[in-house]
């Protein structure tokens, strides 16, 4: 420091306090680093590894023909079509009450922001036993729906597909309504209104101008809900029948009743590259986006 | 959406079902609530008449829940504390310092948020097993700050591009020393951040269900697990009453960082005006 503060060329200490700030950085950076390379990135490298070996540790793709074939492949289209159905509803939700907030006064925005954000932060499981406390067959939903006399009532809402979707789309639709909200606010009105001076109707400025903005937005939050979705299995789980099995229940059952590493890392990495492509997906979709605003503005 | 605008009947309509979508989100939680007070607590709404005994099986002789609860909190806390020095160095290293590969560093940290939950759980299983650590509160705790240590990070980077770098300049240009600057500055501005950090570490950690159900053993098991092994093997009501109680801590939490964030907000405004009744680096401000 001295020798830098003393000296008399001006390019040198400006190079020494710059190599300086690096190495300091470096200093910093390292413990976030080598803590996820220690418990992050190698336990995913060495479930890589197990997936591919054989109980006598030779190589093999056996794993990989098992969860690809039978009740596992089954469990695999369950999934993605459980996932999708409920990234399309938390979609079509977070659409709407996203548009509704926009629309409120500031209090009123705040608080609707407040309903989506607790639940958020509730912890899933808890928020799954309310939904099985409400679907049973003497929940509040099928009570009030009886009460209404509304015929075939009460209904088979729990250990079935359709109570899986009702749960897994409220555990989403927080995330959803977050991202859209922050798309929706970010359109610039300005544009509206320019086609609207133009003389465009209503009908087609939102298809014309408002869908385009916003539709990277959409795809990438319905894309996230079902990438998250496709690893969850809490809500399928405990409102579920056999039929609803997720490929994270697998995994678990694999490990804790079947003792099974090899098959359970197999599903894992499967699991993986699903969401990997789901991310690369978002990160076309998004960038996608940003080129279209730049030439837009 | 847009034709409905004007129309007051696609106002009404629009309301109404984002009224609808609300109570989706809310109902669940509400349920819990008064269930937890009722006297018939399956699957049974609205109740009949009204009880504490879920609150006080809680405390009874052979409950599960206090150990449960203590477990997650002494874990929770470990996994806070481990994410705060992860958090802090890492956040300054990654806006106060020239780092190379910044972005893959960046990569890095976001990974385990967008990575499922139930392959780090697979992977930390596979790490620990043959350590025969299964069951270890620092195991458990090693493997939640994985998860809890990314949030930290992005929290506290918000923190530090949200703290004027010119009151730091300004400080050393005093003659203030690092430590000073540190100390006087830097981190009663940050203080806000790092409390919420710690709050949203420890929510993280004490709710983790996937990697805790993987790290336990017959004998440790976390409140999360607890609650879900109550729900799928064996039947007893006092899960309702630990379910409000989480909720009450959720609510209280995200109180508590909105509460901290309203106080720590005018921290940094106080010390501007100061800058700016002294005259120092006022662009465009009027002269005092």
């Amino acid at each position: 420091m001295a020798a830098t503060l003393t000296a008399g060329a001006p390019a040198r200490p400006r190079k020494l306090l710059a190599s300086r700030r690096t190495r300091v950085g470096i200093l910093y950076a390292l413990p976030v680093v080598v803590y996820l390379l220690v418990l992050f990135v190698y336990p995913i490298f060495s479930t890589l590894l197990l997936s591919l070996k054989d109980a006598d540790g030779s190589f093999t793709l056996h794993w990989y023909a098992d969860a690809l074939t039978g009740v596992n492949l089954s469990v695999l289209f369950t999934t993605l079509r459980i996932s999708a159905e409920t990234a399309v509803l938390s979609l079509v939700f977070g659409f709407v009450l996203a548009q509704a907030i926009t629309r409120l006064k500031p209090i009123l925005a705040g608080l609707a922001m407040l309903v989506v954000v607790v639940p958020h932060f509730v912890s899933a499981l808890v928020r799954t036993y309310g939904w099985i406390i409400m679907l049973g067959d003497k929940g509040l939903v099928n009570e009030t729906l009886t009460a209404m006399s509304v015929p075939g009532a009460p209904f088979q809402l729990l250990y079935n597909e359709l109570g899986v979707v009702i749960g897994t789309t409220s555990m989403m639709l927080p995330y959803t309504v977050l991202l859209l909200y922050g798309v929706m606010r970010g359109v610039d009105r300005r544009l509206l209104a320019a086609a609207s001076s133009m003389g465009a109707g209503k009908v087609t400025i939102f298809r014309r101008i408002y869908l385009p903005l916003v539709a990277p937005g959409l795809a990438s939050a319905g894309l996230l809900s079902f990438i998250l979705s496709l690893g969850y299995y809490i809500t399928p789980a405990l409102m579920g029948g056999p039929n609803q099995t997720m490929i994270a229940t697998l995994i678990n059952q694999q490990v804790t009743k079947e003792n099974q590493w090899n098959g359970a890392a197999a599903q894992g990495v499967i699991l993986l590259v699903l969401t990997l492509a789901g991310l690369l997906l978002v990160k076309v979709v998004t960038s996608l986006g940003a080129s279209r605003k730049k030439r837009s503005a | 959406m847009m034709e409905l605008r004007k129309t007051l009947a696609g106002r009404i309509a629009l309301t109404a079902v984002a009224t609808v979508i609300l109570l989706f989100l809310a109902l669940p939680i509400v349920v819990i609530l008064v269930t937890s007070f009722s006297n018939n607590a399956f699957a049974s709404f609205p109740p009949e008449a009204w009880t504490l005994n879920w609150y006080k099986a809680l405390f009874a002789d052979g409950s599960k829940w206090p150990a449960a609860l203590s477990l997650s909190a002494l874990v929770a806390a470990l996994s806070t504390v481990f994410s705060l020095i992860i958090g802090v160095t890492a956040a300054t290293g990654l806006v106060r310092s020239e780092l190379p590969l910044r972005s893959a560093v960046f990569a890095l940290v976001l990974g385990p948020l967008v990575i499922p939950q139930i392959v780090t759980a697979l992977g930390l299983f596979l790490f620990f097993e043959p350590a025969a650590m299964l069951g270890s509160p620092i195991a458990i705790a090693l493997g939640h700050t994985v998860l809890a240590a990314p949030i930290a990070v992005l929290i506290l980077i918000a923190t530090l591009r949200g703290i004027d770098e010119r009151l730091e300049d300004a400080a050393a240009s005093m003659g203030a020393g690092r430590l000073t600057i540190a100390r006087k500055i830097t981190f009663p501005l940050a203080a806000p951040g790092m409390i919420a950090a710690a709050i949203f570490s420890f929510i993280t950690s004490f709710d983790e269900f996937y990697i805790s159900q993987f790290l336990s053993s017959v004998d440790t098991v976390t409140l999360p697990v607890q609650v879900y092994n109550s729900l799928t093997f064996e039947i007893d009501p006092s899960v309702t009453a630990v379910s409000a109680i989480l909720i009450a801590f959720a609510i209280l939490a995200l109180g508590l960082v909105a509460l901290v964030r309203w106080l720590g907000s005018g921290r940094q405004d106080s010390l501007l005006s100061v800058e700016n009744t002294v005259g120092v680096a006022n662009p465009g401000g009027e002269a005092v």
